[in-house]
């Protein structure tokens, strides 16, 4: 028990102190936050991705094997201890939690007590044991931690996770997963005061190989469930159409999210880059534009243009202007929300909600479900009652010699009684 | 509708003001009549609290407990609810000597925030955000009454068994059974917290487990109790040693409510 103890003290201790170090950045930004000379501690105990880092991996396997050989090494005793306790012969040796004499009525007692049928032994003695589940308390809660941890660590090591974005009508792959993604539908709802509601994406996975697809809808704390894969409502922005002529004659019509580019069809070398839509675009000198809210009272778009991978220029054009490079003439329009799915699949998440589950009832075992044993023998002049229960001692003395008295008995038995048997 | 939510509120403040000046004044005076009087108003101003809560999820027409104001009342409400069970299954009146003034603490707290109804963001829409909060508030509730009753236990130790506070705190060995007692409450109720969090986390962001530092100091204060569980299981470190740890346990529940939110960054900045 010592060892469970420093282990679940230096298990808190690691979670503590890696709460205090924001995650995931680089040596550079630690250290204009902290200096360097801790930013060089942090990058060497690796409290820049401390919950991944080999200590704090190791320390909950550790746990783990512990929680393991404890039940395993316990199971025996256990099972014995069940056993003996349900077993009037062999338990009647045991301490005594409380106990009383005299002329009163066992059966009111043992209603009193919860154990309204008591099992008659040899020579009219009355015996009930309650509660017997609580014994596997322990036992279940650190099965049901086990399996959870288990779960969580299976998924960690084999999940995928994708995110696909799009303006509705497009088709994206989902990674190298071979399936498609087309966005079908993507819907902003809002309330009486302008505050979003939900979104709302209606999407269709295709699986062109087998040439099947399945279609569904994705809002917030609502995921859609397609090919296996989990599909989230995550995030959205603005995107918009883009048209390139040549000569005045339409060469080509796409939409793009930001971050997003398109070759020109009959120059691939010349791309158009979308860097950022601005809805109601306001200019700040000497600042980078920013939009002044999310309606569509001014349109501007970010763009850049490279050839052959070098930067030509950027610049923001408005609703309407054209950009002209040679014969070629760009212009956006039609700016409209896109939508960003997290797609993931974990394959172990049922495991760590079912090692969840095991271990709230064992708590609740544990917790509530206290065992007890309640004996009535004959004596010459009335009864001997006497019960015990394993853990709550000196709530359940009370409890009894309060119902032993109502049941007319006189409370005996040694006050200094140290009240438990675990 | 929340303009009598404000005013029963403001009764409730008051009213918790009340009671912990009557605290006080029963264990001053050492008259046994104003405990019952301390208890009666306990249970009126909790029906008025409860009456305020309710007021609160009508008019604002979803469950009220989503931001912290909403949070801090009804965690000063699971005090006062968690307490007066205590009081009354234990009959321990002391209890709410010590009680009252924690309770007015967070009541105060709340009355410092902004009370103001706001549109939620579409992730918060979500029944087990509901589960997620009223675990959280009785499981705090739980911890918060074990908090007192082990700083009893720590204060007993230093009176004399025949004084007015040896008659009217029960024995040392009682005391730290009702006080494991509530902590079971509390850590049940963490535990389904954590539970229900994770499961709409999963709902909402496609990951039940994120090590946000909200989540991780929730994690910790799991664990604090979990060591607290066994410490009472090791020979003669029940009592004292245990008391200490149920203290340390809700230092850990306050930072990983309030604390988090001010001195580290994370996804949980709303409650
Ligand atoms: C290193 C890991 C751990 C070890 C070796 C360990 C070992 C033990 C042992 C030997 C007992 C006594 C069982 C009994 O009296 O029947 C116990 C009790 C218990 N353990 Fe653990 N434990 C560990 C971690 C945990 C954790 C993380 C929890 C989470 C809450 C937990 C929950 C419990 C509960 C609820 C009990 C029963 C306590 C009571 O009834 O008061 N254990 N543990």
């Amino acid at each position: 028990m010592p060892f469970a103890i420093a282990l679940l003290v230096l298990l808190a201790a690691a979670c503590a102190l890696s709460s205090t170090v924001s995650q995931g950045q680089n040596y550079e930004s630690y250290a204009a936050q902290y200096g360097e000379r801790t930013a060089g501690l942090i990058m060497a105990l690796r409290l820049d991705d401390a919950f991944h880092s080999w200590w704090f991996i190791g320390l909950s396997a550790f746990l783990c094997l512990n929680l393991l050989c404890c039940n395993l090494i316990r199971l025996p005793a256990l099972l014995k201890q069940v056993r003996i306790f349900a077993d009037p012969g062999k338990a009647k040796e045991i301490r005594a939690t409380a106990e009383a004499r005299g002329n009163g009525d066992p059966h009111r007692l043992f209603t009193a007590l919860r154990m309204p049928r008591p099992r008659e032994r040899e020579g009219g003695a009355l015996f009930a044991a309650g509660n017997r589940a609580g014994f596997w308390g322990a036992w279940t809660c650190h099965l049901g931690i086990l399996l959870l941890i288990l779960g969580f660590a299976l998924g960690q090591m084999t999940a995928e996770q994708y995110t696909v974005y799009a303006m509705p009508g497009k088709t994206v792959p989902l990674d190298n997963t071979g399936l498609t993604v087309r966005i079908d539908d993507f819907r902003i709802d809002q309330t009486e005061n302008g505050a979003v509601r939900q979104y709302t994406t209606t999407l269709t996975v295709s699986d062109p190989e087998n040439r099947t697809d399945e279609s569904g809808t994705a809002c917030v704390n609502a995921p859609a469930k397609l090919y296996g894969y989990k599909f989230y409502q995550n995030s959205t922005g603005w995107g918009a159409g883009i048209t390139v002529l040549k000569n005045g004659e339409e060469l080509q019509a796409d939409t793009l999210c930001p971050g997003e580019y398109i070759p020109v069809r009959d120059k691939p070398e010349l791309v158009i880059y979308l860097q950022e839509v601005y809805p109601d675009y306001v200019q700040r000198t000497g600042m980078s534009p920013v939009s002044a809210s999310d309606e569509l009272n001014n349109p501007g778009y970010l763009y850049r243009v490279y050839y052959l991978g070098e930067l030509l220029g950027m610049n923001v054009l408005m609703q309407g202007e054209e950009l002209t490079i040679d014969e070629y003439t760009v212009l956006f329009d039609n700016p409209r929300h896109y939508t960003l799915l997290a797609v993931k699949r974990d394959r172990f998440t049922w495991l760590v909600l079912l090692g969840g589950l095991i271990m709230l009832t064992g708590l609740i075992l544990a917790f509530w479900m206290h065992p007890r044993t309640v004996f009535a023998v004959r004596e010459d002049n009335g009864w001997h009652v006497y019960g015990r229960c394993r853990k709550s001692g000196i709530l359940f003395r009370e409890e009894f010699l309060k119902a032993a008295a109502e049941a007319g008995f006189v409370p005996c038995g040694s006050d200094k009684e140290e009240g438990e048997d675990a | 509708m929340l303009q009598t939510e404000n005013t029963l509120f403001t009764i409730a403040v008051i009213g918790y003001f009340a009671l912990t000046i009557m605290n006080f004044a029963f264990v001053i005076l050492k008259k046994d009549a104003l405990a019952k009087i301390a208890l009666y108003l306990q249970a009126g101003i909790f029906l008025l609290h409860t009456a305020a809560l309710i007021l609160r999820g009508i008019g604002a027409g979803r469950w009220p407990m989503t931001n912290q104001y909403e949070f801090a009342t009804s965690f000063a409400w699971a005090l006062c609810l968690v307490s007066l069970v205590f009081i009354r299954k234990y009959r321990f009146p002391v209890l709410g000597a010590f009680s009252s003034p924690l309770i007015l603490l967070m009541i105060g707290y709340a009355a410092m925030q902004n009370r103001e109804v706001r549109d939620l963001m579409p992730s918060l829409r979500s029944s087990w955000l509901a589960f997620h909060v009223s675990t959280a508030i009785i499981g705090y509730g739980a911890f918060g009454v074990a908090f007192v009753l082990s700083l009893i236990f720590l204060f007993r130790g230093r009176m004399k068994e025949d004084s007015f506070w040896g008659r009217h705190i029960p024995q040392p060995e009682k005391l730290d059974m009702i006080s494991y007692r509530s902590v079971c409450l509390g850590i049940l109720f963490l535990t389904l917290t954590i539970l229900t969090g994770a499961i709409w986390a999963e709902q909402a962001w496609g990951s039940y487990w994120s090590w946000d530092p909200k989540e991780t100091w929730s994690l910790v204060t799991w664990i604090i109790y979990a060591i607290y569980l066994h410490q009472r299981l090791r020979k003669g470190w029940k009592g004292k040693a245990a008391a200490w740890f149920a203290v340390i346990g809700f230092v850990c529940v306050i930072f990983t409510y309030v604390g988090v939110n001010t001195f580290l960054p994370g996804i949980h900045s709303y409650a």
